[in-house]
């Protein structure tokens, strides 16, 4: 009897371990189980995956966004981040001789950060492209919208690095790094090419836009944002005309709110980001905020006019005085106020200067002059009193800017692009003055 | 193993069975003319030994002695000779002459060249036929000195050819273990770990943590890698496949190595008992002590402000604060409670065991707690089938507080003692409030009293085997073996930051993360083993063929809470919750053969082959083949060989190939959730997807020499060429691809190494002995072939700001690089230029045992960045002098950092004292068998210039190229250990 159990077991065993062999057990490819695939949404996507791609693209314009201006600030003397990252107050400010690395946080944030959010841009692109599920008119508004966010982040790349990549669209052949001017110039072409998708948009976009576009959030709302950028491209590349003729089809006035504008909006749900730039204020001298501070370069409220109130809503003085690697500094950002309050993407303050700047660049020297007492004015200062010459009037714009814009990553850019770079202050013997960001080490692959 | 099976089965043919029977149930009803009975008494200890083979020499005619030891044989004719034989003990025959009663003394195996070591998947062979540099820890040379809590971090200086960094010197895991160096760049580089036949899970899990801290990734939350969860002194020997070599039969899971684990089994016979009590502490092992600041430098410093309060707390207090001593400072308690049972009879043995660990950190409320729970049964259903079972639950729990990277989440203590000024007083007052920190957003205090950082697992792993004789004559044994086992594995995290945290106010207002992570493995085997005897029996085959299966599945699901309600620690009670996932699922299959061959135990020859699939690889069903095949030639065991003193000559060489697939997810190129404003939306993430993306394949030849002096010198030499082609690199794509990064298969990596152990009984006299072992081993690594510019490795550093690896070709793998002045310059490697080990054991006065390990690192570079924060915050001790003051004028590059790491260190010393047993017996009775007492101590000192806490340390974990790096570590601990051990 046993041995006929034996037996048996045996053969059945033996019989398993054969269909085992035998059978080649089959593995199935494997699902991302956590994901989405791109492949999925390039062809045919529905219409929820297209307005899930144009979502992503305003959110990850935000992308970068803190080490931007933090590092860019600090590199022009607007600020100092006193953290626990060295490299904050010792690379940025080239201690003891050091240079720039193309390889650390603050040269690969935010080319990382900006050229993400133009992958996601590109991508809906080509997913738009590439369904029906949508018609000409609504491919249009995904067009005029994706372009022109592309239009904007490779602004904010050449302000920082002074070069960009512009054809990147193919991952495995990406176009050549190109100089200012070549870049500006596409830039100028696609935000025109983008106002004409948007000009056929229809009367509303398909996907929608959080709150920080609201008033800009229709195809013909969404052109003024479009202008105002186009402006300030013609401007950087140094024709006035041009800027003032997208002006005019922009939300630009003279008489129309400073704070006007589209806005990064930020969250703390999943998925959200928060505002990179707030900083906890000191409460009190008990209970300083001295771990991760932003403080105002002391040049900054020094150089400052009796009276500008921007040095008082925009800063506040510590309760004590804050020093850090040997650098000192009596005020702390109160630049925003809270976590998530919004960051102006570009607002009219912006575009009143820009239209005295290239008010100047076009020879229109009175009118400069009228919108930068606009400006004065806002922050409680008299009427320009200085000589009507494009010198003098350069000079007042870009103090204008340095204490209109301050910590919004123009500071660095402007004195670049009028070769005062070398003017400003060093803190600490040993210290350099760097302009501009290296391009990463990976661009190099 | 192997003169136990062959008996066994030879005498299972027709009634010779019925027969074997009897003979063991009846042995004394079968007295016959030629009948000779006995009894068997361990020769060391005076026991009874059961279950010992005896065979009538040159006839299939034999018996086992029964659970106490006696048996009874009838002997076909007279005279003959009778051979006694038992794993763990000399072989010896008897000279029987006529029917009588004998009692025979077996002495137990003094050699540990005859123990067995696995080759195959269900073979073994003999350590002194064996083709490989295996190298094989015991039990008694694991735990055998001093406390363990981990199974890695007990191998420290035990084994050639491996390197274990810890990344945390928090109690109950943080080590990674590197076999014959780096072998993959960003895949899998710890080993393959098999216990019992189980594969088990040693993934460091993360915490989330870095939501709160800042720290930019998950392998930055210093998590502890859950091999921890596996009790140390339930170990029987760790044997471990180093390279691909020895690996090769384990296909696509070996490239890192294999580390084969057999915990302790029943060995039958009376039901034995044995309880352990370990109590010791747990002691900071090296403190920094604070800058030796003057009221001038404290002036210079920070301004005449702060010296005013400087002076105001020296005026009050008479001294500083030492925030180091207080954060660092705690004597952990430590208790480790063992209590086993094993016995069993001839078809049944067991062990049961159950331990409970209790360790504190050297951080006050850190600590690691592990109840382990084993039942071990192996029985014999029929001469036909037999099965083992084991089954191990554990339940741990540790709590690891803050240290390692972060950026502004005021909590690693690293951080925030960089930053603090030692005259402000940070301490809660009368009522409990903390105050702020005035130089960093956290007070260190406040940490440790009110944030957590836990986790808890509940864990089983359940290994079975299935052995069916299949067919059994003669010449030939045919088995088959069903094996495999489950992991499974329930962890759970928990971070919790008060809203009162400095940092988190008028921030985060408070953080919580749940993790709730579950992970399934499971791998099953099937295999036929053919032992067929050739030539007359001068020539041994074991021909195997079989088959593998593995699925991995995991879900990890953190669930994090922000804006707490005030002083709630649930999710629940947050306004901003978040909420992610991570699901992984992995299948393998393979098949092998593998035939080894011995001829007169002279030429050992095995040649094998394993064809392999994975989902993981870019084709989930293309199978990928690894060969292997080795030689071994044994001297000594020809008729020419006539020099006595040299009593072991081998020379062995061996070649083989193991793989390594693309870790879970490198084919997708996914969206990412990414949203605004209550809009959902998707981005791309940062991985591009290679749908072609093929297993790593590492190839290793090795060769090598083993030989025996006089009976008590042992020396093994190897050498090995180990070259991974088609290394999986996680290489970073240009930034303006919208991508980062990209997993390829464009380089290999050359390994080279030496390795040399040689163990000696110097002395056996009557009141002496003295054993010793010394290893010597090194490893050199080469990048040979990189078809994409060099780069800096992701996540492996801080970028070449400060320095990096960097992958380069013609360079070691590890090296370091930073920028110094615009140029890339190699500025260290963390490799070691050798290690080596001194492993001394000394039996005085017989109960007296003494033994100490020593173990040396030689040369390897450090970046040591916590010295960056120290410098910044002016902390550093060394700064009132001018060598200190020098460096922080320096730039900040990565030369300033760099630091040699080699080191001395006295890992093991333990005095135990044996009662006699004469006492035992007096004061015990028959109860107890012996009592011993010991006392020991782990990490006692260390000699290096190395300025930080510990030269072994990682920021980033233990996985990929991370060691060597060192920002706020967990500093480790030294330990001290009273022992008491009672066997009834």
């Amino acid at each position: 009897m046993k041995n006929i159990i034996n037996k048996t077991l045996r053969y059945t065993l033996m019989g398993v371990f054969s269909a085992m062999m035998i059978t080649s057990c089959s593995i199935d490819e494997v699902v991302d189980p956590n994901g989405p695939s791109v492949g999925g949404v390039l062809t045919n996507a529905s219409k929820a995956q297209l307005n899930e791609l144009a979502i992503g693209v305003e959110s990850t314009l935000r992308n970068g966004l803190g080490v931007e201006v933090t590092a860019s600030g600090t590199m022009a003397r607007e600020l100092y981040l006193f953290d626990a990252d060295p490299r904050n107050t010792g690379d940025l400010l080239g201690k003891n001789g050091i240079a720039l690395d193309n390889n650390s946080f603050y040269s690969t944030s935010q080319w990382n950060g900006s050229y993400r959010a133009i992958k996601n841009a590109n991508l809906l692109i080509e997913a738009a492209n590439n369904t029906s599920a949508i018609n000409e008119e609504e491919l249009s508004g995904y067009l005029g919208y994706a372009k022109t966010m592309i239009g904007y982040e490779l602004i904010q790349i050449l302000k920082s690095y002074g070069v960009a990549r512009v054809d990147v669209a193919d991952a495995n052949n990406l176009g050549p790094i190109l100089n200012i001017n070549e870049t500006l110039a596409r830039v100028r072409t696609m935000l025109d090419e983008a106002n004409v998708n948007l000009n056929n948009a229809g009367a509303a976009f398909e996907f929608p836009l959080s709150s920080g576009f609201s008033n800009f959030d229709t195809p013909s709302t969404f052109i003024e944002f479009n202008r105002s950028i186009a402006a300030i491209a013609a401007v950087y590349e140094g024709n006035g005309t041009a800027a003032l003729t997208a002006l005019t089809d922009s939300f630009f006035g003279l008489t129309v709110g400073l704070t006007v504008g589209p806005k990064h909006v930020f969250g703390l749900g999943g998925g959200d980001q928060s505002n990179p730039v707030f900083r906890i204020p000191s409460i009190s001298a008990s209970e300083p905020n001295n771990g991760d501070q932003i403080i105002v370069h002391n040049s900054w409220i020094n150089d400052a006019e009796v009276g500008d109130t921007r040095v008082t809503s925009k800063t506040a003085v510590r309760p004590t005085p804050s020093s850090q690697d040997d650098l000192n500094g009596t005020n702390e950002t109160r630049l925003y106020a809270s976590n998530v309050t919004p960051i102006d993407i570009v607002r009219n303050e912006e575009l009143i200067l820009i239209y005295a700047e290239a008010s100047i660049l076009a020879g229109n020297l009175q009118d400069a002059e009228n919108a930068l007492n606009v400006i004065r004015n806002a922050a409680s200062l008299p009427n320009y009193s200085g000589n009507q010459t494009v010198d003098e009037l350069t000079t007042e714009l870009l103090n204008q800017r340095r204490y209109s814009l301050w910590a919004e990553n123009h500071r660095m850019f402007d004195l670049r692009r009028y070769d005062l770079s070398n003017t400003l202050p060093i803190d600490r013997a040993g210290d350099q003055v760097f302009n501009v960001f290296p391009v990463p080490l990976a661009e190099e692959n | 193993m192997k003169i136990f099976k062959q008996i066994i089965m030879k005498k299972q043919t027709g009634r010779s069975n019925l027969i074997l029977l009897l003979l063991i149930f009846f042995p004394v009803i079968l007295f016959a003319q030629n009948t000779i009975t006995g009894k068997i008494v361990n020769g060391t200890t005076g026991e009874t030994v059961p279950f010992v083979n005896i065979v009538e020499k040159g006839t299939s005619n034999g018996t086992t002695s029964d659970i106490d030891g006696n048996f009874s044989l009838d002997a076909k004719s007279l005279p003959t000779i009778f051979v006694f034989s038992s794993l763990g003990f000399e072989t010896q025959e008897l000279n029987v002459n006529e029917s009588k009663s004998v009692t025979i003394t077996m002495q137990e195996s003094a050699a540990a060249l005859e123990e067995v070591v696995v080759t195959g998947l269900a073979s073994s062979v003999k350590r002194s036929n064996l083709a490989n540099a295996i190298s094989t820890v015991t039990s008694e040379e694991l735990v055998g000195n001093t406390g363990q809590t981990t199974v890695d971090g007990a191998l420290y200086g035990k084994v050639t050819g491996v390197n274990i960094t810890s990344s945390s010197g928090a109690p109950g895991g943080g080590f990674a273990l590197r076999l014959r160096g780096i072998s993959s760049i960003n895949g899998n580089n710890q080993p393959l770990i098999i216990v019992d036949g189980v594969y088990v899970n040693n993934v460091e899990i993360p915490s989330g943590l870095r939501f709160a801290s800042g720290g930019n990734r998950g392998n930055e939350e210093n998590s502890p890698n859950r091999l921890a969860d596996l009790d140390p002194n339930d170990i029987e020997n760790i044997e471990i496949l180093k390279g691909s070599s020895a690996a090769a039969i384990y296909g696509q899971r070996g490239n890192a190595g294999v580390v084969i684990i057999t915990t302790k089994r029943g060995k039958g016979g009376k039901t034995k008992i044995s309880f352990s009590q370990d109590v010791g502490f747990n002691t900071i092992q090296n403190k920094l002590g604070l800058r030796p600041w003057t009221a001038e430098s404290v002036e210079n410093t920070f301004g005449a402000a702060e010296r005013a309060q400087y002076e105001a707390t020296i005026a009050a207090n008479g001294q500083l604060y030492d925030y180091e001593d207080e954060i660092y400072g705690n004597k952990g308690f430590i208790t480790d409670t063992r209590l086993s049972a094993t016995g069993g009879n001839e078809r049944t043995r067991f062990y049961v065991g159950g331990s409970y660990r209790d360790e504190e950190g050297i951080i006050e409320n850190t600590g690691f707690d592990r109840l382990s729970l084993r039942a071990n049964i192996d029985h014999r259903i029929s001469d036909i089938f037999d099965f083992t079972s084991t089954t191990n639950y554990v339940r741990s729990n540790s709590s690891r507080s803050f240290t390692g990277n972060e950026n502004e989440g005021g909590l690693s203590y690293g951080y925030t003692l960089a930053f603090t000024r030692p005259w402000v007083n940070l301490y809660p007052d009368a009522n409990g409030n903390y105050p702020n920190n005035p130089n960093y957003p956290g007070n260190p205090i406040f940490v440790r009293d009110q944030a957590k950082n836990d986790d808890s697992n509940n864990r089983i792993i359940q290994g079975f085997k299935l052995n069916t004789k299949l067919f059994t004559n003669d010449a030939n044994r045919l088995r088959f073996v069903i094996n495999g086992g489950i992991d499974y594995l329930a962890n759970e995290t928990y971070v919790y930051v008060p809203e009162t945290h400095q940092a988190q106010i008028g921030g985060q207002e408070g953080f919580i993360a749940q993790g709730k992570n579950n992970f399934t493995q499971f791998n099953s085997q099937a295999i036929l083993v053919w032992d067929h005897d050739a030539l007359g029996g001068d020539l041994g085959l074991t021909s195997q063929l079989g088959f593998t299966y593995l699925d991995q599945e995991s879900n990890l699901v953190n669930s994090r809470g922000s804006n707490l309600s005030a002083g709630q620690t649930n999710v629940d009670q947050s306004v901003n919750q978040v909420i992610d996932q991570f699901i992984s699922s992995e299948e393998d299959s393979g098949y092998f053969a593998q035939v080894e061959g011995n001829y007169k135990d002279r030429f050992i020859a095995t040649l094998g082959y394993r064809l392999d699939k994975s989902s993981r690889n870019g084709d989930p069903n293309k199978l990928y083949g690894f060969p292997k095949a080795s030689l071994a030639v044994n001297f000594t065991k020809f008729n020419f060989w006539k020099l006595e003193a040299i009593n072991q000559l081998k020379f062995r060489t061996a070649y083989g190939e193991t793989g390594n697939p693309a870790a879970f997810g490198a084919t997708f190129t996914s969206l990412g959730a990414s949203n605004i404003g209550g809009n959902g939306g998707s981005s791309i993430a940062g991985l591009n997807g290679n749908p072609d993306v093929e297993p790593e394949t590492a190839t290793e030849f090795e060769i090598g020499l083993d030989l025996g002096i006089l009976n008590n010198i042992t020396l093994e030499a190897t050498y090995y060429n180990k070259n991974v082609r088609d290394l999986i690199l996680s290489r970073s794509l240009p930034g303006s691809s919208g991508f980062t990064t990209e997993t390829t298969n464009l380089a290999d990596l050359r390994n080279q190494g030496v390795e040399l152990a040689v163990r000696a009984d110097l002395f056996d006299i009557d009141n002496f002995k003295w054993n010793t072992a010394v290893q010597f081993y090194l490893n050199r690594s080469e990048v040979t072939r990189l078809d994409v510019p060099a780069f800096a490795q992701p996540g492996a550093g801080f970028g070449t700001g400060l320095g990096t690896f960097y992958i380069e070709e013609g360079q070691p793998v590890t090296q370091l690089v930073g920028n110094i002045d615009g140029e890339l310059v190699q500025v260290g490697n963390v490799e070691p230029d050798f290690q080596m080990a001194f492993n001394n054991q000394f039996t005085i006065l017989k109960q007296f045992d003494f033994s100490f390990l020593l173990q040396w690192k030689e040369g390897g570079e450090n970046l040591n960045l916590s010295r960056f924060l120290t410098d910044l915050g002016q902390t550093s001790p060394d700064l009132e002098t001018t060598e200190g003051q020098d460096r922080l004028a320096s730039p900040a590059n990565a030369v300033r950092f760099v630091e040699p790491a080699g080191y001395v260190r006295l890992r093991e010393m333990a005095l135990y004292y044996r009662l006699k047993r004469a006492n035992v017996k007096s004061w015990f009775g028959n109860v107890v068998e012996n009592v011993k007492l010991g006392v020991s101590a782990r990490n006692l000192f260390t000699i290096t210039d190395y300025s930080s806490y510990d030269p072994e340390v990682s920021v980033n974990g233990g996985a990929g190229l991370s060691s060597g790096i060192e920002v706020a570590p967990f500093p480790s601990s030294k330990q001290f250990y009273f022992h008491l051990n009672v066997n009834f």
